[in-house]
């Protein structure tokens, strides 16, 4: 297979590798097999073996009821339930099987779960199978009759655990994304003449002669345009001027779409849809909840990537193998004209940031403490990150393979280890780089001076307990008149440690503090790396031995010198301390190509060589994965709907022609993304009003609405909702990039104890200043065990797995956050102060009509109608004069937070009071008692408004 | 028009549209989107009809009690006291290093009921309900990390993400009342380690997720209007949102999401009544306050969340899961487990009876567990004063009440100094396939299909542990 250039290989040749055999079948060796042989073969045994073998057969953990169905004596045999009435050979009616498997014997049923439940089909096999004699011919037998008779497509892989599993046949229609990428289409494809997007969803129209809706107005098109694009709603004359754009519609448009793809803000939405397939968060999950301080390093250098339009294969290799990269760079290793990628990366990219991409091998949750077990969280890691390429890159979810080949797709559990193999080598490290001159290092300094007001005052807690401990102990020897001054002393003197006290603090308030107060130094500590140039990444070199962490990995100065060169082997049933057959560092087998693939042996490389496979031309999942990706963030929908699986249970793409010319289009124009953005958004399809001119028809027709003859409004994400809001409101700070920041979180929440390893965590506190909450979302800390409960319940994901695409759920916690939350309230207050400020005459009079008009125009994007202005003016009236009678008092932020607990030393309860130093110096967002009774009232409209249908839908 | 969006767009909190609604709006994804839900509509009848439980509280001991030291009592250790331990295998962890010594239990153990359940001392109030309760000491699980176990006992995956116990039940059974979510959770002022994915609702609709009601200040957050708007501001700023989003469905009329987002507001500004309502135990006689120890010390903390756990069974809640922390007693166990059993005993023993006054006991499956049992063995520390015990994946004890458990006895067994169950072993998935099958759900036909497989609680099956059954 080809690697450096970008020369298309024959899809012939590729299409050779899978074989279809069925329509050839090759003279028999031996006698024609009979009906019921043919039955077993091809049909009965397949069932067996996936249904029942799991508990009948030597497969189970422990047979049950005694019955064995791996051979027919076996089964004759029966078990303690049936008897040797089981399967009655000649007559399925006296067969007890039968009543099992059609689900007819109640507290029998069989195979017990439902959805595993035999087809009609399946049932009347068995049944045909039986009365033909149950025949059971031998492996040998049964292993040509399928090859010669069974239907289906077989796949060369690099082979199962059994012979059966390897020269299985696949339905052709589920090794679709196995199959090449089509280069070549029955239609007519110009590009100067029509948009092929376009001419593949028309062809689907009009083969079920379904008229497509008109195009949408384009208010509505800058709407949708904006949001889909930047995630933020289009200004007022933004919206003017795309309105009064003289040029043709089209032309229009695309200049619309060209503006938006320039914008700083189209990186960061598209970020936060990759983040979310790759489960970004800043704390680590699980029982300690590390933060992880420097994660917001390689969360920028996904905004980068996407405002340059990163080619995507450069994008997939940065992130597999950055720091392999890196390395290479760095040693001149490496002749740059064989590897082109790597050469376009000399040129482009400070070589610290490939360092920083690399971070997205540890995006998953993990954590090793003092109660883990080395192994295990190695494993984990290496379970996590093997699936997670799978899913994030493939759409091939592999975890099904840890234990066994997979039941459905051409994966046989040893690929899932050879991949593994390759980050066998795979080490943490946050490694130490400079800062990049794009990275914004704004209000760190800020930031570091509010953390070390916690650091500082941990500390004297520490140093007050010091004394105490001090003191105590050198009371201790003086009662017993011993020349020691504290234990340590004695200690280092030879004194027999179970002579000493036990501790030296005594109350339960002490140590129940000093425990606290142990934990969050080594947290603060910690947290003092955000300041720090580290990139939270990994080396390749040996596996150290695991310790408790409590600080950042240390990159060691030989990474082969010390530690356990891994060796991969197969887990039989994915168990850590089992041992199989040893596997080379690989790839899918069955993808085309993957079979010949190889990759070094040596430690290094082997990251870089698997990317560089994901990335080849000839790979047939990653472009049309990533294609999919794409327009399923613009459709709301994929066109193959599961884009994290494009296996046997994922589902089939509805326009398999489109995906493919999409992924081609990727391939052919440097894998930019943005290019795909232009090809989709200035098609009709994209631009398609979301009614229909004959809903009936369109109900009748297209019921799953997957013909794209309308658009799809969607809802928006939680993250668009609340910087929507700030955006309309104007107290968003557009910034780009940079440390976490923390927006205000609802209090009670962001007060709550939370429990971490062997203690509390300190509070969640907003950042003081406006200007860093007010910044959009995804800027916002994300702590896995602390999430804002504003964003959770509007369905942003958790991250601790792979989110393809949000759920849009509509619950009523949804309506207490909007309604009543504080956030949604600050916004509707900034929002009426804001028009009032804007709207207001130079003489200060208050044009009401004008301001509802600019707050329509905000919010909407266009002006009220006359019977919506009479309304709101008349609720405006009406809320100002309630506003008049309701006096808002000054509010207070607490400054401290007072924590109780069971100490664990002495079993009593103490009290520990924790210092909130940023709310000493909390600028609050405008507050009700700052303005009058009549922007008040207006506030009231304002909450109204965000909370409308209108504002949280985009058509 | 059915929108071919998510499967799990319209539900309002819990199945709080009503159980009607609620299967209409399966039908409707189903309509949708039927591949995904082959197999996985549960109708709101439950498998085995003849099961009694309809209801579940599961008691949830967070922090791992000991089993030695609560209801499995070891003579054995008595002998072996401070004696070295002696232990096999390899690869262990930081917390199994190290010189240990056998730990005797600092409490006295009898036996009580007509029954003869084993119980240690501290358990004044519960020894007088023995015989409503089934004891289970075969339970095996396997992490012994705090939030890798809750995962596990709450969702079945150790990892989190997955849905929990309480989802599953509501998913199966779906809630019998209006305006209240179908699974709430009660937890400490604190969350537990790994916060709330411990009731989350994974990949089933966002609707069946657990709802915590906070012990202190609000009880769902946001849920009051902020200061000085009344029922009535409210009302009229709903109104005039209404009004605007009539105006808007007008020119949408192709759009179903938007009535259903109008209803959902309305469902809100109910709840807002509801709720706090709901709350309140002020109307509960003294005499039952003073049953569950309300108002006084130690128990107040926990007796109030019990009595409302029986308050919101009666008002049709499937699925109410109470946390009592932190039985992680690692040092100091006679002082540590000495002081919380007599939190949790009367408040227990009152559920129990007070249930079964008011006839419900038979409806009501009562879970008692924590995350993992404890050690037999510990380090020496404070001079033999301090020793508490570990976690212990290997052994625990789980008890049932009520709902069809198989009251009245002691099933399974663990060694003689508690270090392993060794009768009538199970893995947790069986006692979570159990549980559900003690509230009319068969885990075999409980599943939901995503990401490539029908999924269910016991991920991948398992037996029912029948002798849990009466």
């Amino acid at each position: 297979m080809s690697m450096h250039g970008r020369v298309l290989t024959s899809p012939l040749r590729l299409a050779a590798i899978i074989c279809f055999v069925a329509t050839f079948p090759t003279p028999a060796q031996s006698a024609e097999p009979t009906e019921g042989e043919k039955l077993f073969a091809l049909r009965v045994q397949p069932i067996l073996r996936e249904k029942c073998f799991g508990c009948h057969s030597d497969e189970a953990d422990e047979l049950e009821g005694g019955f064995d169905i791996s051979s027919r004596a076996k089964m004759l045999a029966g078990g303690d339930g049936f008897g040797d009435t089981v399967v009655f050979p000649g007559d399925h009616e006296l067969s007890a099987l039968m009543p099992m498997i059609s689900r007819e014997d109640v507290g029998y049923e069989m195979p017990p779960k439902e959805a595993d439940g035999l087809t009609q089909e399946e049932v009347w096999a068995i049944r045909d199978w039986i009365n033909d004699g149950a025949p059971w011919p031998s492996e040998e037998r049964v292993a040509e009759i399928y090859a010669l008779y069974a239907k289906g497509v077989l796949v060369k892989t690099s082979g199962g655990q059994s012979d059966q599993w390897t020269n299985r046949k696949y339905e052709p229609e589920n090794l679709w994304a196995f199959q090449p990428v089509l280069r070549e289409f029955s239609h007519d494809l110009d590009l100067a003449k029509r948009n092929p997007i376009d001419i593949f969803i028309e062809a689907r129209l009009e083969s079920e002669g379904i008229q497509p809706a008109a195009t949408a107005d384009r208010v509505s098109l800058i709407r949708r345009a904006t949001f889909d694009l930047t995630g933020l709603p289009p200004t007022p004359s933004e919206v003017k001027a795309f309105v009064d754009d003289a040029r043709p519609d089209r032309e229009a448009f695309a200049a619309l779409v060209d503006r938006l793809l320039e914008s700083p803000h189209y990186g960061e939405h598209w970020a936060r849809h990759w983040l979310d397939v790759v489960r970004y968060a800043d704390s680590s999950g699980f029982a300690n909840d590390w933060e992880r301080p420097n994660a917001w390093r390689y969360r920028d250098y996904v905004i980068r990537a996407f405002n340059t339009d990163k080619p995507f294969d450069l994008f997939t290799l940065e992130q597999l193998a950055g720091d392999e990269i890196q390395r290479w760079v760095n040693e001149k290793g490496v002749s740059l004209d064989d590897v082109r990628e790597v050469h376009r990366l000399i040129d482009e990219v400070d070589p610290d940031e490939l360092v920083i991409a690399a971070g997205f091998l540890r995006m998953g949750p993990w954590e090793h403490t003092g109660m883990s077990v080395a192994k295990v969280t190695r494993q984990q890691f290496l379970d996590d990150i093997t699936d997670s390429v799978g899913q994030v890159f493939l759409a091939q979810p592999l975890q099904c393979c840890r234990c066994h080949d997979h039941k459905f797709d051409p994966i046989p559990t040893r690929d899932y280890y050879s991949i593994q193999s390759v980050f066998a080598t795979t080490q943490f490290a946050e490694r130490k780089t400079q800062w990049l001159s794009d990275e914004n290092r704004e209000g760190m300094k800020e930031d570091e001076r509010q953390h070390q007001m916690r650091v500082q005052a941990n500390e004297a807690m520490m140093r007050d307990l010091a004394k105490v401990q001090r003191e105590f102990e050198a009371k201790w020897f003086a009662d017993r008149n011993l020349p020691y001054k504290t234990k340590a002393e004695a200690k280092k003197a030879g004194v027999d440690p179970e002579q000493l006290p036990h501790k030296s603090l005594k109350s339960a308030a002490d140590f129940g503090r000093e425990r606290i107060g142990r934990k969050w130094r080594t947290r603060f500590r910690w947290e003092l790396d955000r300041y720090q140039p580290y990139a939270f990444s990994v080396y390749t070199g040996k596996t150290p031995a695991a310790r408790s962490q409590q600080s950042r990995f240390v990159m060691p100065t030989n990474p082969m010198a010390k530690g356990n060169l891994e060796k991969t082997v197969i887990l039989p049933g994915g168990d850590p301390f089992a041992k199989g057959d040893p596997v080379k560092p690989g790839v899918l087998s069955a993808v085309p190509g993957g079979l010949e693939f190889e990759l070094p042996e040596s430690p290094h490389g082997r990251r870089l060589a698997l990317a560089k496979w994901i990335v080849d031309p000839n790979n047939s999942l990653t472009s049309r994965v990533i294609a999919n990706r794409i327009w399923t963030y613009h459709f709301g929908r994929g066109i193959a709907g599961t884009p994290n699986n494009f296996g046997a249970t994922g589902k089939k793409p509805t326009h398999p022609e489109l995906l493919d010319w999409l992924a081609g289009e990727m391939v052919r124009n440097d894998w930019s993304i943005k290019n795909l953005h232009r090809r989709i958004m200035n098609s009709d399809a994209y631009q398609r009003s979301t009614r229909h001119q004959d809903v009936k028809q369109l109900d009748q027709l297209d019921p799953k609405r997957e013909s794209y003859a309308v658009f799809l409004p969607r809802r928006l994400e939680a993250e668009e909702i609340r910087d929507s809001m700030l955006f309309v409101t104007d107290e968003w700070n557009p910034a780009v990039g940079g440390i976490s920041v923390r927006p205000d979180m609802n209090l009670e929440a962001a007060l709550q104890p939370r429990m971490i390893m062997g203690t509390f965590a300190p509070s969640y506190v907003p950042s003081p200043r406006p200007e860093d909450r007010n910044r959009r979302t995804i800027y916002a800390h994300r702590i896995r065990g602390h999430r804002l409960p504003f964003m959770e319940t509007f369905n942003q994901p958790g991250s601790e797995t792979s989110c393809e695409l949000r759920d849009q759920s509509n619950i009523t916690p949804q309506v207490f956050a909007m309604l009543n939350g504080e956030e949604a309230n600050d916004r509707a207050l900034a929002l009426a102060h804001r028009v009032i400020q804007e709207t207001q005459t130079s003489d200060r009079r208050l044009d009401r009509m004008q301001v509802v008009r600019r707050l329509f125009e905000l919010v909407y994007s266009r002006l009220p109608t006359e019977r919506e202005s009479q309304l709101t003016l008349d609720h405006w009236q009406t809320m100002a004069e309630r506003q008049a009678e309701i006096h808002p008092q000054k509010r207070v932020w607490p400054t401290e937070v007072i924590r109780e607990a069971v100490d664990e030393n002495t079993g009593e309860p103490f009290q520990f009071t924790e210092q909130l130093f940023v709310y000493k110096e909390y600028v609050p967002d405008l507050q009700p008692d700052q303005v009058d009774a009549v922007t008040r009232g207006l506030a009231d409209i304002c909450l109204a408004l965000l909370n409308s249908n209108e504002f949280i839908y985009v058509y | 028009m059915s929108q071919p969006l998510r499967r799990d767009f319209l539900y309002g909190l819990g199945a709080s549209l009503g159980s009607v609604a609620f299967s209409a709006m399966l039908a409707d994804s189903a309509r949708a989107d039927d591949d995904d839900l082959k197999g996985s509509g549960r109708n709101q009848e439950p498998h085995f009809p003849n099961a009694k439980a309809k209801h579940c509280i599961f008691l949830y001991m967070e922090g791992g009690p000991s089993h030695i030291d609560t209801f499995d009592p070891k003579p054995k250790l008595s002998d072996l006291h401070l004696q070295e331990f002696q232990r096999s295998g390899v690869e262990q962890s930081a917390m199994s290093s190290g010189t240990r010594y056998y730990v005797e239990s600092p409490f006295q153990f009898a036996k009580h009921g007509e029954s003869g359940a084993d119980m240690c001392h501290l358990w004044k109030n519960l020894a007088g309900v023995a015989d409503e309760l089934c004891f289970y000491r075969g339970c095996q699980v396997e992490s012994v990390n705090h939030p890798t176990a809750n995962y596990h006992i709450n969702t079945g995956n150790q990892f989190g993400g997955d849905p929990s116990i309480g989802a599953w039940v509501n998913y199966g059974l779906g809630s019998e009342n209006q305006d209240l979510p179908g699974f709430i959770v009660l937890p400490e002022l604190a969350y537990p380690q790994g916060g709330a994915a411990n009731w989350s609702n994974g990949y089933l609709p966002t609707a069946l997720q657990g709802t915590p009601l906070r012990s202190q200040g609000s009880p769902i957050l946001d849920i009051q209007p902020p200061a000085g708007v009344t029922r009535e501001h409210q009302r009229q700023n709903l109104d005039f949102l209404q009004a605007l989003n009539q105006e808007h469905l007008r020119s949408h009329p192709e759009h179903d999401d938007l009535t259903a987002r109008m209803k959902n507001y309305e469902l809100a500004f109910r709840m807002q009544m509801e709720v706090p309502k709901t709350l309140q135990i002020d109307d509960e006689s003294q005499a039952t306050l003073d049953r569950y120890g309300v108002g006084v010390e130690p128990t107040d903390n926990f007796a109030r969340r019990c009595l409302l756990a029986r308050k919101l069974v009666e008002k049709g809640v499937r699925f109410v899961q109470v946390y009592a922390s932190t039985w992680d007693s690692h040092d100091y166990l006679a002082k540590a487990h000495g002081a919380l059993i007599p939190t949790v005993d009367q408040p227990i023993a009152a559920l129990i009876g007070d249930l079964r006054d008011r006839g419900l006991l038979d409806e009501t499956l009562i879970v008692w567990m924590g995350e993992f049992g404890r050690t037999p063995d510990n380090g020496i520390r404070g001079g033999g004063q301090a020793y508490g015990r570990d976690h212990n994946p290997d052994a625990m004890t789980i008890w049932m009440a009520g709902g069809g458990c198989n009251a009245g006895h002691t099933i399974g067994a663990t060694d003689e100094i508690g270090g392993q169950a060794v009768e009538n072993v199970h893995h947790v998935r069986d006692f979570h396939i159990t549980l559900l099958r003690l509230l009319g759900l068969d885990d075999n036909k409980l599943t939901y299909f995503h990401a490539g497989r029908f999924k269910q609680l016991s991920q991948f099956g398992g037996e029912v542990i029948e002798d849990l059954i009466a």
